[in-house]
């Protein structure tokens, strides 16, 4: 065969495609300019945490501040949403608005994906009233790109009809004891899905473990294998197998499934499950999904995690940040969609919901009237974050955490899990 | 590999001189599938080999020039023992199984069909049917509901023939089990297309030549092997390069599989490892650099395959 | 005897039919049964083996269908046909004149061109999707049918055209060339003698190009965002989401929906189809 053809013809293809694609790349790398007048925008919010009330406001408010213009909501999913936002937030037709993680958050903000947010505008959205952690979270380089939308923090949840005359544990170590205690081959101690790590980071920072640390020069250290995490990940295993019927390999789905079975003892959830467990047995909505109202639902109570020494546990601080795309075609009506988001009556009533809002201010607004609101309190007051490197979102997108939790859940060596956890998040955060 | 392929020259066809044609006319035909082929997958080839030399991440997909870094991704990637070459390794060995098992699965399927009676071929080819028809993401999230954790149907017959506790067993969680679900998955599909195609082709067999063989005294097997599989030889030359490019593409099946559960790390195939370096963390670069390094390895075990067909093009 | 031995054999390889009959259909049973059965039913630990007239519902494809939480199903249906039906038509035409060009002329360059086709076919596709993402991006066809039916068209083409050119080989010149000495054109005696006995090739690649655009998602996750333009697989995927709750008898209504579009084709194609590949196979 003749090689100089070959070439020939593939030099003469590649010059093809040259001159044909040249005019896709101007198109993707040109902004158009900045239109006025009425426009559609699009809010992308993750999972179904944002209530249904807190949609219709915005929907509704927005579009009579600005007539004419549209806002659609278009919900997304945890599973994949770093995939996702990547390419779509990249691209001519991005949304404008979006939901992010607060550990995902750092990914975005370091890469220019998210547009500047000026000290002008960060006063008029809330300045020094917006939670200083979540702030943080979506800082780049001493400038805002991403603000906090709101956080919340797990709290223990139970029912006076499992868990009897039993005593709700002041320590951690009563905590884990009274898991074993309770568990019978139908109920788990605390219903434990083995992906479920979020849960497991209090265990670790009450021990005196850390997650990751930052050293001089720079480089990452993790800090699972240290004394205190494997002290942590050993409560972990001991809850995990012995007080435990929930499947090592699957992730917080569901969990008012089992609860609702009168199976659970201890659930260490997101506060607003309580809404999935206080659901109608019979939901009208054919996608609804049912809860318990009348049974374990009706007598629902929650305790803040407690920490090794009583009090409340560190615990980790779940939560979102929202920001306004780079490419977004109309910037103008984007910040004044985040205004509303971030406006006293839109995180009231995300407040009324048992989030918590983005302004301190608005703490009160959460309702401390129920044993859950307290609780949500107290965890919000001790919560910590993961750390603040911009590829913690890949260690998440990796799943790596959960692959290790569920090897922990199967009864697998702790040092062993440990070590090679370490290894894989340092290699992550120091590539 | 060159000894599963058989040599299947075509019958020598007499080149008749034709009134002269347009010399244009042949590229004519073909400028559509040029445009098409070189803007949609030239240029991302392209692309593919540039990106390979660049540290290109995510700041570089919202248009921050890209630094060049030489070989620096192919160094990284071919001194990743415990990333790449046991990705690779692990999707070479399931390719094979898969191709394996589905070979001959859909043999045997396909001999069968050939002995049972006309009711029991249209019921089995019902079945088969209906197997391949299932799209691959219907047909995983189906087989993932099956055997799942708590309230999957194989966990709760196992529980029940076998008297211990089988609920909350996690079949996707040890990687050994996760593949043998995976192989369940892909050989179920893929083993109606084998048999069908075989069945076809068995059917074409003149019934005196297998008569006349049994009345020579020779035994099943033997007209299997003597009759059967030479002529149908060229038909499973076909099947075995599909099913091998098939299967080391694998991708939909393991995605999903892994979003139901499983060890992301040690159940990756090629395809998902190149989706998790590029588009989960962002990078483009490392994972071009796969991709190239992938495709050289698939080059060099089709070489003799590439060469047949080229010898067959010289007539 | 013998007779004896040959009525065993019979029934031991019925017993194998019915067997691999049972094998290939449960999960689709499975499937079908689920989606038509109650939630309570599902995660209950007595298997409902049936749809009994006292649980069944149609509640699951209610939910599936309109549920207020998923991604519009109807827009999904018409996307997924619409970017079928036109990769379909576009890498059967363009593949089949392609074919042509390679099989019926001789001309520098065939070669190369045959070996590029075939080396196509071993890269990665997810290797590539950044870049193919940003020339449809480029194109402003991010979530329009035509945008990804360019994709998948051209991840079709090297395929079809492989295989046609198999199944033109297959048609002997002579017969056109017959044709033409009773007084046909080239095209004409193409288009009436060789065409016709094409058929039974286009059905089998056809389904190829069924197969991929209508099961394919990894492309289609990046090239249709909006709610609106999603195909049936990543409006599958919306019901799988962690953190909320898996509604299982909602997932395999979806499923069977995405299914049924798929059986109703394999079982208008399927005689021709097997055919057509042996065929192609024994004569290319």
């Amino acid at each position: 065969m003749n090689r100089n053809r070959l070439v020939g013809a593939a030099a003469s293809a590649i010059t093809l495609t040259l001159a044909l694609s040249a005019c896709g790349n101007a198109g993707g790398a040109a902004s158009s300019p900045e239109e006025t007048g009425p426009g559609e925008v699009r809010v992308w919010l993750v999972g179904s945490d944002t209530p249904q009330d807190a949609r219709d406001y915005l929907k509704e408010t927005f579009e009579e501040e600005n007539p004419g213009s549209t806002l659609t909501i278009e919900e997304q999913a945890w599973d994949g949403l770093v995939d996702k936002y990547t390419t779509a937030l990249s691209g001519s037709d991005a949304p404008d608005v979006v939901e992010i993680g607060n550990t995902q958050a750092a990914a975005f903000t370091s890469s220019g994906y998210f547009r500047e947010i000026t000290a002008e505008e960060f006063e008029t959205l809330g300045g020094d009233d917006l939670l200083p952690g979540f702030v943080e979270a979506g800082d780049w380089e001493g400038k805002h790109y991403a603000l906090p939308y709101y956080s919340g923090s797990r709290v223990v949840f139970y029912s006076e009809q499992v868990l009897g005359d039993t005593a709700v544990p002041t320590t951690l170590d009563e905590y884990v004891e009274t898991a074993v205690d309770l568990h019978t081959k139908d109920l788990s101690g605390v219903y434990w899905p083995g992906q479920d790590w979020y849960n497991a980071l209090p265990f670790i920072w009450e021990n005196g473990g850390f997650v990751a640390e930052q050293a001089e020069d720079g480089t990452w250290e993790a800090g699972f294998s240290s004394e205190g995490g494997l002290k942590g990940l050993e409560q972990i295993q001991t809850i995990m197998t012995e007080g435990n019927n929930a499947p090592a390999d699957t992730n917080e789905t569901d969990l008012q499934v089992p609860f609702c079975e009168g199976q659970v003892a201890f659930l260490s959830a997101p506060s607003w499950i309580q809404w999935s467990i206080n659901a109608p047995e019979e939901p009208e909505d054919p996608d609804g999904v049912p809860g318990c109202a009348s049974t374990y639902g009706s007598d629902l109570q929650a305790f803040a995690l407690p920490g090794k020494d009583g009090g409340a546990a560190q615990v980790f601080a779940g939560g979102s940040n929202i920001a306004v795309a780079q490419k977004s075609a109309r910037p103008d009506l984007a910040m004044s969609a985040l205004e509303i988001i971030l406006s006293d009556e839109y995180q009231s009533i995300l407040a009324e919901n048992g989030l918590f809002p983005a302004k301190t201010s608005l703490f009160e607004k959460v309702d401390q009237s129920t044993s859950i609101g307290t609780a949500a309190a107290e965890a919000a007051a001790n919560a910590k974050l993961t750390p603040a490197s911009p590829k913690w979102a890949d260690v998440e997108s990796q799943m790596i955490l959960q692959t290790a939790f569920s090897k922990i859940a199967s009864g697998e060596d702790v040092k062993a899990v440990a070590e090679k956890l370490d290894a894989d998040i340092e290699e992550i955060l120091n590539s | 590999m060159s000894t599963t392929l058989v040599d299947s020259p075509a019958p020598p066809r007499q080149e008749i001189r034709h009134k002269r044609r347009p010399p244009y006319l042949p590229w004519l035909l073909l400028s559509a599938t040029m445009i098409l082929l070189g803007v949609l997958t030239g240029y991302p080839v392209l692309r593919l080999v540039v990106m390979s030399f660049q540290e290109y991440e995510r700041a570089q997909l919202m248009g921050q020039p890209a630094e060049w870094v030489g070989l620096g991704n192919y160094a990284e990637v071919l001194t990743d023992v415990e990333g790449f070459w046991i990705v690779l390794g692990r999707s070479f060995l399931l390719m094979v199984f898969l191709v394996v098992t589905t070979l001959v699965l859909g043999m045997l399927v396909a001999l069968l069909m050939m002995r049972v009676n006309k009711a029991l071929r249209l019921l089995v080819s019902v079945g088969l049917l209906l197997a391949w028809a299932m799209p691959a993401l219907s047909a995983t999230t189906v087989w993932g509901w099956v055997f799942d954790t708590q309230y999957g149907v194989v966990n709760n017959l196992l529980t029940r023939i076998t008297g211990d506790d089988w609920f909350g067993h996690s079949w996707l969680l040890n990687p050994l089990s996760f593949f043998l679900i995976l192989s369940f998955i892909v050989v179920w599909g893929a083993v109606p297309f084998v048999a069908f195609t075989l069945y076809a082709g068995l059917t074409q067999i003149p019934e005196e030549v297998m008569e006349a063989a049994q009345l020579d005294g020779a035994s099943a097997f033997q007209r299997f092997r003597l009759i059967q599989v030479p002529y149908v030889r060229s038909i499973i030359t076909v099947l075995v390069v599909l099913s091998m490019i098939w299967d080391l593409k694998l991708f939909t099946q393991v995605f999903v599989l892994q979003d139901i559960g499983g060890d992301r790390e040690l159940t990756n195939t090629i395809g998902v490892y190149i989706y998790q370096t590029g588009m989960a963390q962002g990078h483009y670069g490392l994972a071009s650099a796969v991709g190239v390094i992938f495709v050289a390895v698939m080059l060099a075990i089709a070489y003799p395959y590439v060469r047949r067909t080229l010898r067959e093009e010289e007539l | 005897m013998i007779k004896v031995r040959r009525r065993l054999a019979d029934t031991g390889f019925g017993a194998l039919a019915v067997a691999v009959f049972v094998f290939s259909a449960f999960p689709v049973y499975w499937m079908v049964n689920t989606s038509f059965l109650p939630n309570n039913k599902i995660r209950g630990r007595d298997l409902a083996f049936f749809p009994t007239p006292d649980v069944f519902t149609l509640n699951n494809y209610r939910s599936a269908m309109f549920g207020e939480a998923r991604a519009p199903f109807p827009p999904a249906v018409l996307n997924s046909i619409g970017v079928t039906f036109l990769t379909l038509v576009i890498a059967l035409l363009v593949g089949f004149v392609a074919a042509l060009a390679l099989t019926r002329f001789q001309f520098k360059g065939r070669r190369t061109f045959i070996v590029l086709i075939l080396v196509v076919q071993m890269i990665p596709g997810e290797a590539m999707i950044i870049s193919v993402f940003r020339i449809i991006d480029g194109w402003q066809l991010l979530n329009t049918i035509i945008g990804l039916t360019l994709v998948y068209a051209a991840g079709v083409l090297p395929f079809t055209i492989w295989t046609l050119r198999g199944f033109v080989n297959g048609v002997p010149k002579e017969l056109e060339e017959a044709a033409m000495i009773d007084g046909c054109s080239r095209a004409g005696a193409f288009w009436r003698v060789t065409f016709p006995l094409l058929a039974p090739g286009l059905v089998a690649t056809g389904v190829f190009a069924f197969l991929q655009a209508w099961n394919e998602f990894v492309t289609a996750l990046v090239v249709m965002q909006r709610p609106e333009a999603m195909t049936l697989p990543l409006w599958l995927r919306t019901f799988l989401q962690a953190t909320q709750a898996t509604n299982w008898g909602a997932v395999m209504a979806g499923s069977v929906l995405i299914a049924i579009p798929a059986v109703i084709f394999f079982l208008i194609v399927q005689g021709r189809m097997t055919g057509g590949l042996v065929s192609g196979a024994v004569k290319g």
